[in-house]
């Protein structure tokens, strides 16, 4: 595979070799913390040089953003332990398990990838059968739904492993209420009963988690195989963070993890994540994944493409360039996330769909524009 | 070598390369732009300040560009990076200085989690500041500039930037923004305020900007200990009013009116209340702003 792109490895050193920040000159701060910013991993960086350097060692100016990263963390974190605590009791009158997905998760069971990582939204995992009434209660409770157009509406709810995002006030976060981890139509499928069979209850805590190698797995798909890879290496720094936990370098953990993804169907996934984290962080055990007899051998054309052009956009880049080429990069991508998302008979209606929105939307800005 | 001393064209070139430095004293940016009209008003408006070197490391890199394409035909535009990142809309072309001060203002509020961030102005005499939090329209950007001009030390306009470890007040010194009838109201107050051009129709109406004097950007790495909260509401006619403040609602109002205090948690609630304690608390109604700008420094002076 291709090594990452030059722009990102100022960023990729200073993660890999958190104890080389001693030596860095401010003009590599310039690049390092805005770099780290923008792919949401300020935090995990201050979390990881924080661990080895005393930050006496550190310019005043970098101790500053780092400890920003921190203290964003750490406020995320407290809106999620509050707001799962403002909806314990609501979920307590419903069928459970309750389980926790990506963040939360890594946060209810403290895993050291969790210290500095920015949550984006809470996102919890219910049985389906439980949903409806679960929905409704928390509708009762003070929740909203962000989204409340009927297509929006009916997307989640009909195609969609979760429903629309919900908010509260006085909520920092948004809670997404999940059934699974995959869109029901989409081209790989979770084994949903499975996931729900062998999760894990968090000791001391309402709430249960994915057993570790789902809570991988669903970290792979929901970065190969759901997202167009857009700056989201984030989500590839919590695979490598799963992947030493586990970890990958045990023969016995490797061998579960892909029985597990074929269980699944998410050989292909896991292959391409294994890849991408070997080229961008060197994990161990990433090579025995990929030459494993039970991985596909090999990408077809069209995988090896997807492949290099994501590596391409993954990395928060050197956003001062707006080239043809990154922007084709990501066109290609977010097709090819829509396409896995869901059939083609549903991708034309949908985008169908998007484009009759989009065009009633600007007629009625026009006429209000022009009344106004 | 202030904004105001250096050669126009020189400036351009500098600020269209590698970037110009400017610190506000409790942050610092470095900005590039290859608009030769924003240079001219950037000279303007930061006279005072030392053109800096760029390079080293900024708190925030700030680039503001026409949009390019086809569209910008029909409706040109320009847009700020913050670090490289187009965070927000595009502002119409004729109104790159308040692209460049607003975006500027979002991405400092966005990154300095290292500070309590009021919105607030603030100056000092005498060692003690007078912290001015307050909603749109209270006419505290007008009060703010107008003590500024009349022997008090500007430290912000737009934020109270509060050192955690002991409630001193930093200054983050910017060009103050001026908006609407405020922006006449200055100019007959001080004519000799240096007062950049007049924006009209942006989202906030007419806004000016107006420059920090130089002696208050000599002074922009020097603290200030907290002396007054005053919470000003502009009223026509109303003539000057003091009425105190409880410290208990004075705290209350100035973390709902912060930019972070939910953020820091701890560390802001124990930064907050120390600059409550310290302070004296009032609320100001004023219609008249020579005599508003008289007895807050008679309060002050109550102080020392």
């Amino acid at each position: 595979m291709t090594p990452p792109p030059l722009s990102s490895r100022p960023l990729l050193e200073a993660l890999a070799d958190p104890r080389s920040c001693t030596g860095y000159e401010e003009s590599h701060w310039d690049k390092v913390i805005p770099l780290a910013r923008r792919s949401r991993l300020l935090g995990v960086l201050a979390h990881r040089v924080a661990g080895v350097v005393d930050s006496s060692r550190l310019p005043a100016r970098v101790n500053r953003h780092l400890n920003a990263g921190i203290i964003e963390a750490r406020f995320r974190r407290q809106k999620a332990l509050h707001l799962l605590h403002v909806i314990a009791p609501v979920l307590k009158r419903h069928q459970g398990p309750w389980v926790l997905l990506k963040g939360a998760a890594y946060i209810a069971q403290d895993l050291d990838l969790a210290h500095g990582r920015l949550l984006a939204d809470a996102d919890l995992m219910v049985p389906r059968s439980a949903l409806a009434d679960l929905e409704q209660a928390l509708l009762r409770a003070g929740w909203e739904f962000d989204k409340t157009e009927a297509y929006d509406q009916h997307y989640y709810r009909a195609w969609s492993h979760q429903l629309p995002p919900m908010r509260a006030a006085g909520q920092v976060l948004e809670l997404d209420l999940h059934h699974t981890i995959l869109p029901p139509i989409g081209r790989v499928k979770a084994n949903t009963e499975r996931l729900f069979a062998d999760a894990v209850a968090v000791s001391g805590s309402l709430f249960h988690v994915l057993s570790l190698d789902d809570q991988v797995l669903h970290a792979v798909v929901h970065l190969v195989h759901d997202s167009d890879f857009a700056g989201r290496l984030r989500d590839l720094v919590d695979i490598d963070g799963l992947f030493r936990l586990l970890p990958l370098t045990d023969p016995d953990r490797r061998r579960l993890l892909l029985d597990r993804a074929r269980l699944h169907g998410m050989e292909r996934p896991l292959r391409m994540a294994a890849e991408f984290c070997d080229a961008w962080f060197r994990t161990p055990g990433c090579r025995e994944v990929m030459n494993a007899s039970s991985s596909p051998r090999s990408f077809s054309l069209y995988g090896a493409s997807v492949m290099r052009l994501a590596n391409r956009v993954i990395g928060p880049g050197d956003a001062e360039s707006s080239a043809i080429g990154g922007a084709l990069a990501r066109f290609v991508l977010e097709s090819r996330a829509l396409w896995l998302r869901m059939p083609p008979w549903m991708l034309a209606y949908h985008g169908g769909a998007k484009a009759t929105r989009a065009l009633a939307r600007r007629v009625s800005f026009r006429e209000s524009a022009v009344r106004g | 070598m202030r904004f105001s001393d250096v050669d126009a064209g020189a400036l351009l070139q500098q600020l269209s390369s590698s970037g110009v430095g400017i610190d506000f004293g409790a942050a610092r940016a470095r900005i590039q732009t290859r608009l030769p009209a924003l240079a001219a008003m950037i000279k303007t408006v930061y006279a005072g300040f030392p053109v800096e070197d760029p390079s080293g490391m900024f708190d925030l890199s700030v680039a503001v560009r026409r949009v390019g394409g086809l569209r910008s035909i029909l409706r040109p535009q320009v847009e700020l990076r913050c670090d490289g990142v187009r965070e927000f809309e595009p502002f119409p072309l004729d109104t790159p200085l308040p692209l460049l001060e607003w975006g500027t203002n979002y991405g400092l509020a966005s990154r300095l989690f290292c500070y309590l961030l009021l919105h607030a102005g603030v100056v000092e005499r005498g060692g003690r500041a007078i912290v001015m939090p307050a909603m749109p329209g209270s006419g505290k950007s007008t009060l703010t500039a107008a003590l500024s001009l009349r022997g008090f030390r500007l430290l912000s306009d737009e934020f109270g930037v509060v050192r955690l470890q002991d409630a001193a007040l930093l200054p983050m010194l910017r060009p103050l923004a001026l908006k609407n009838e405020s922006i006449e109201v200055i100019a007959r107050f001080a004519p000799e305020a240096v007062i950049g051009p007049r924006f009209p129709k942006t989202h906030k109406g007419t806004v000016a900007h107006l420059a920090p004097l130089t002696p208050h950007v000599d002074s922009r790495h020097l603290p200030a200990a907290p002396g007054l909260v005053v919470f000003p509401r502009f009223v026509a006619d109303a003539g000057v009013s003091l009425e105190a403040v409880p410290k208990g609602h004075a705290f209350a109002r100035l973390a709902v009116n912060s930019f972070n205090y939910d953020a820091l948690g701890p560390e802001s609630f124990d930064a907050l209340g120390k600059l409550v304690q310290e302070s004296s608390c009032w609320q100001l109604r004023y219609g008249d702003l020579p005599r508003a700008v008289e007895s807050l420094g008679k309060l002050l002076d109550t102080l020392n």
